[in-house]
């Protein structure tokens, strides 16, 4: 983990202009990340992770335009002001991408065996038949059983974990070295949550690839990431090791996050810890910092201007806090 | 998938059975006494006994069900019966008219198909920009011009401007194009919204995210993606636009004077020819169920999830 990051991004701002609305979802998210190595980005819902990590590569919903600015390196390639050429030979083939919601991200109309194999034929440059026979492999290699059958399958004929095995199976066809996962478990229940997780990891490992994982989900960023990013209402509050920032949290913000984790020690029907209130609705500019209105340290400058990311005690974690971080 | 088809062929031999029964109720029950047209046909001053005379020779005297029964034996051996007004074959009648229509509303459904398509293709290829809007005014255009109309304008500009196709009438394969082309232009039309709007549809679902997601090209997603989930919405809509074009039919041949079903059918009703008429029903409802089991088959093979609960 000492070679070059393969992905830096900086001061990353992104606008969503739709037909009768204009947001920041992304406000100066900086972040690097190194072969191999995960990164998670935590937030709440709306908190502007999905947006953060498939907007630079053009991969928005018909109808939404995303301005773009700030920098995207990704293996010294600028993808902030590239054209759709340059950004569609990334995708699929360097970076493979997993979405949040399994039940639909599938064709359904198509065998799903075609589906994994398109990209490989597409990216890997093998004849139709060398790439069902790579689809083969990738279905077994996601844990699929009876992997002949299901070449042949629709989606509609799988569970909700069989179809993120599936989507898992496409991201990586083509062996790519950045995969970005958006809420992979999020969807599926929980004893197939750690599954799929732990398949993750294992391809991760084997393929030595990079990982952004997106999940709101603390349990997730403490068994999967090497670094973590916290995100609110579309601003960093803190980056840093996963094990420096789940110990020794140095924004509120991830403070509470953390404490929403259910223990093991709460008693059974005890009240659910989570943080009272609701985030920010984004499109007028907040001007000082966003989470002033939950917060329980807020001092009287804090809603007066934007705290800016900072470098803490522990020179490996940066926080947005000035309050706590004095 | 085979049990599916036997069974649908099944419902289909039932309901025609059904249509059969009530196109005789129908015919029979409609208002005029052929007896007496006929009568008079062949004496102005026909009597009484003239009539019954005819009705005894028709075999319109016996009871209803006497008469269905007689029909239906014929008509399930091919024999539909003599026409009360010409004497003539019904069969071998419906035969000759029956080729002149099926091949109009053949050619008027490939026309519909390949132009609906390429038009569909078209606006969807180069979606909001020019050509989309180009395309849409055609539709537009297309799918608010009856039929007589197109017919008119086509034979000025082809036949009459530019001396490129015959008017009217048989004169080998170039007279069936312009009847081809205004049968089929309508729905073409309107096929071509379907495809269109699906396509519209379709690039907008979540799955056409993740295919742009494997850096597909937008080409390839539109005819690999979005097209097969839209190919049992226009196979249905299809379906339906062949359906018209048998009524859109009985326009068309009149304006190229062309002898079809149409024409049949309609002097039969003038007539009372109950003969006629019931065996023109009979083929136009055999068409529709046809129509119907075969439009119905082709969107369970198109739709995996109809495919899987069918089989
Ligand atoms: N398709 C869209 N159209 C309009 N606005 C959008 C769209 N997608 C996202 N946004 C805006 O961007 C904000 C951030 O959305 P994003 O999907 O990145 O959140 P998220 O952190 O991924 O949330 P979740 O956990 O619910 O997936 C939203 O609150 C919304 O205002
Ligand atoms: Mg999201």
């Amino acid at each position: 983990m000492t070679a070059e990051p393969i992905l830096i991004v900086k001061d990353l701002t992104i606008d969503l202009l739709t037909a009768h609305t204009a947001v920041r979802p992304v406000d100066s998210i900086s972040y690097q990340l190194r072969r191999g190595e995960t990164l998670a980005i935590v937030g709440e819902s709306g908190s502007g992770k999905t947006v953060t990590c498939f907007a630079p590569l053009g991969l928005m919903p018909v109808g939404v335009k995303a301005d773009v600015s700030g920098s995207v390196l990704f293996e010294g390639t600028e993808l902030v002001g590239a054209n759709e050429e340059t950004l569609r030979s990334l995708r699929g083939k360097s970076i493979g991408f997993i979405f949040q919601d399994p039940m639909s991200a599938l064709n359904p109309a198509r065998r799903i065996g075609h589906q994994i194999a398109e990209v490989a034929e597409l990216h890997l440059g093998i004849t139709p038949r060398a790439a069902e026979a790579r689809a083969l492999d990738l279905i077994k290699m996601v844990g699929m059983s009876d992997p002949n059958a299901r070449l042949k399958q629709y989606p509609h004929e799988l569970s909700g974990g069989l179809r993120q095995r599936v989507m898992i199976a496409i991201s990586i066809a083509a062996e790519p070295k950045l995969l970005v996962a958006d809420e992979p478990t999020t969807a599926l229940d929980v004893t197939v949550q750690a599954q799929i997780l732990r398949l993750l990891k294992e391809i991760q490992a084997r393929m030595d690839m990079a990982m952004v994982l997106i999940t709101h989900d603390m349990g997730v960023v403490a068994g999967a990431a090497d670094r973590v990013l916290v995100m609110y209402a579309g601003r960093q509050a803190e980056v840093g090791p996963t094990e420096k920032v789940l110990v020794a949290p140095r924004h509120p913000y991830t403070m509470g996050l953390i404490d929403a984790i259910p223990r093991r020690d709460d008693a059974i029907g005890s009240r659910f810890r989570g943080l009272s209130g609701l985030p920010p609705i984004l499109g007028a500019p907040i001007k000082g910092c966003a989470f002033t209105p939950r917060c329980r340290h807020s001092v009287e400058g804090c809603g007066a201007q934007r705290p800016p990311l900072r470098t803490t005690a522990d020179p490996a974690v940066m926080a947005a806090c000035p309050v706590l971080n004095a | 998938m085979l049990v599916f088809i036997a069974k649908r062929a099944r419902n289909a031999v039932l309901l025609l059975f059904l249509a059969s029964v009530l196109c005789f109720t129908l015919v029979v029950s409609a208002p005029g006494n052929v007896a007496i047209l006929i009568a008079e046909l062949r004496t102005p001053t026909a009597t009484k006994e003239d009539i019954a005379k005819v009705e005894e020779e028709l075999g319109l005297n016996k009871p209803l069900l006497e008469r269905y029964g007689f029909w239906l034996q014929g008509a399930l051996k091919g024999n539909l019966g003599i026409s009360y007004k010409t004497g003539e074959d019904v069969g071998a009648a419906l035969r000759s008219r029956l080729s002149v229509t099926a091949t109009l509303v053949a050619g008027g459904a490939v026309v519909a198909f390949v132009l609906s398509l390429l038009v569909g293709f078209i606006g969807a290829l180069w979606a909001h920009r020019m050509p989309d809007y180009i395309m849409r005014g055609i539709a537009l255009l297309g799918a608010s011009t009856p039929s007589f109309f197109v017919g008119a304008l086509l034979v000025y500009a082809f036949s009459v401007n530019w001396h490129l196709l015959p008017t009217f009438g048989f004169s080998g394969p170039a007279s069936w194009v312009l009847p081809w082309l205004t049968l089929g232009f309508l729905p073409a039309a309107v096929l071509s919204r379907v495809v269109r709007v699906g396509f519209e549809d379709a690039m907008a679902k979540p799955y056409v995210l993740t295919a742009r997601s494997k850096g597909l090209s937008q080409t390839r997603i539109l005819f690999r993606d979005a097209l097969p989930n839209i190919a049992p919405t226009y196979l249905n809509a299809l379906g339906t636009q062949i359906g018209t074009m048998v009524v859109g039919a009985v326009v068309v041949e009149p304006l190229f004077a062309w002898q079809g079903l149409g024409d049949l059918f309609l002097a039969g009703v003038r007539f009372r020819d109950f003969m006629v008429v019931q065996a023109c029903l009979l083929v136009f409802i055999t068409f529709f169920v046809i129509l119907n089991v075969v439009v119905d088959i082709g969107i369970t093979l198109t739709d995996p999830r109809l495919r899987r609960q069918r089989s």
